[in-house]
């Protein structure tokens, strides 16, 4: 057994610094933790707020994250999921039932879930296919663009969107919103002094859209996610407008950013091999579907999620106190050596390929799961059949810890 | 061959039901439903899928 010891590893892996650094670089050191003994203790990340805490375990191997995902009753979501210190009352507008633990969570997750049942999203394939060639045929002969906004960021906004009933015209000032709220760590949105307000603004702006939707839906119900989100009722629960909201702040987050981040990654992914594009292209029914999973292990664009240990537990031989934070670290676990063969390499014909892409399994596996997957086979079916040429400049990345986000993707479309 | 599920720990993510929607289905209210326990011998690898990807570790095999 590891002896408790609470120095901080000689491997940063919190400072803005590490970050900074391109994905491949920051995996070099995970690799030294997921190839060391037991559990390394780290410094907690730089905070936007007044919140203090002593660290974190950081867990890199996909086998203790899959431990710690699939047992919420030893670490639990309840006293927050994010890594960096922040207050729960915050962490609570912007994250609704992801920080929560069974049976609580139980109960919220059956009340959406029914949107997001396979035969529900079946349901809506078709118009997720529309709004796929609609994207591709404004691609089509643009010449330089902006890969992310022209095509990547598109899809997954207009799906969440139409699925929600927000307007049109509230579309883009919400996705906006949203990407800022994931975004806060990169200069680039606001200073440091800024950044704490506007983060809470901007998640406030978001759940009053939905505080709006919800009441809206209520008078005049239609046949929407919102709609069957504010009549669903599961033992005798249902959501109030404010719990509405934050759902809303959920799903503009975590139905939007990643769904895009994925496809940005996959698409320079799948120009920078050309041989595994033609293999794809070869057969793309049949290869389609392994290849997503590809594309999700290769840009895993949630790095990390965090829980708390709530009684005395060891993993990896190492001793866990109750109060302990422990991070997971999906993108580690997505290049470990001892679940993927050679992981540093993007390979479409992986099988299995057990990535964490959606999480380590357990309560909070990725509702959204199906509808990502659906939305990405569409878009790339489109794009792979239709568009005769893409080339790319050089991705501008955002600086997260958070999100493995791509800010700009300079390419040149026919 | 049986496939059972606990309800208490299901949570309706349908990963059993894109490997095998003749037997899986996530009801509306969250809920699979399993037409059908038991199972021949002949669908013993999808069932056992089925089992290995649910991320709640809902579902059982019972020989």
């Amino acid at each position: 057994m590891v002896v408790d010891v609470r120095e901080y590893s000689p491997h940063d892996i919190s400072s803005r610094r590490f970050w900074n650094q391109p994905f491949a670089v920051r995996d070099e050191t995970f690799a030294q933790l997921r190839a060391a003994e037991g559990l390394s203790w780290h410094e907690p990340f730089p905070s936007l707020f007044p919140a203090e805490e002593p660290g974190f375990w950081a867990l890199t191997r996909r086998a203790d994250i899959v431990h710690a995902s699939t047992h919420p009753e030893l670490f639990s979501s309840a006293q927050g999921i994010a890594l960096d210190p922040m207050p729960m009352e915050v962490q609570r507008i912007a994250t609704f039932f992801l920080a929560m633990d069974p049976p609580q969570h139980t109960v919220y997750r059956r009340l959406i879930s029914s949107a997001f049942t396979p035969r529900n999203i079946a349901r809506i394939e078709e118009q997720i296919h529309k709004n796929a060639a609609s994207v591709v045929d404004d691609l089509i002969g643009a010449g330089d663009v902006d890969f992310v906004s022209a095509c990547s960021a598109r899809l997954p906004m207009m799906t969440i969107s139409e699925m929600l009933g927000v307007a049109p015209s509230d579309r883009e000032a919400v996705a906006q919103a949203a990407e800022k709220l994931f975004s806060m760590s990169d200069d680039e949105y606001s200073t440091l002094e800024e950044r704490a307000e506007a983060t809470v603004n901007e998640m406030i702006l978001l759940a009053n859209t939905g505080i709006e939707l919800a009441k809206f839906r209520r008078r005049h119900p239609g046949d929407d996610l919102m709609t069957s989100i504010v009549n669903a009722e599961v033992d005798g629960h249902r959501l109030t407008d404010e719990e509405v909201g934050a759902f809303l702040v959920l799903l503009a987050s975590a139905g939007n950013d990643t769904t895009k981040q994925t496809t940005s990654h996959a698409m320079l992914a799948l120009s920078a091999n050309p041989a595994q594009r033609a293999w794809l292209t070869e057969d793309l029914e049949g290869r389609i579907g392994p290849a997503i999973e590809e594309f999700i292990r290769w840009a895993t664009p949630v790095l990390q999620f965090a829980r708390f240990v709530t009684q005395g537990t060891e993993l990896a031989g190492q001793t866990l106190k109750a109060g302990d934070k422990v991070g997971l670290f999906y993108c580690s676990a997505n290049r470990d050596e001892n679940a993927f063969d050679q992981p540093h390499v993007f390979n479409l014909q992986r099988s299995p390929n057990p990535h964490l892409g959606f999480g380590g399994g357990g309560p909070h596996f990725c509702l959204g799961n199906q509808l990502a997957r659906t939305e990405l086979r569409n878009l790339f079916r489109e794009m792979l059949t239709r568009l005769q040429r893409v080339e790319f400049g050089e991705p501008d990345y955002l600086m997260s810890n958070f999100v493995h986000g791509i800010k700009r993707l300079p390419a040149f479309v026919r | 061959m049986r496939v059972e599920v606990d309800l208490a720990k299901c949570t309706g993510h349908g990963i059993c039901e894109t490997i095998a929607e003749d037997v899986f289905e996530v009801q509306d209210d969250g809920r699979v439903h399993i037409h059908g326990n038991e199972r021949p011998e002949s669908d013993r690898a999808r069932m056992q899928q089925a089992v290995t990807q649910c991320p709640a570790a809902a579902l059982k095999l019972v020989d």
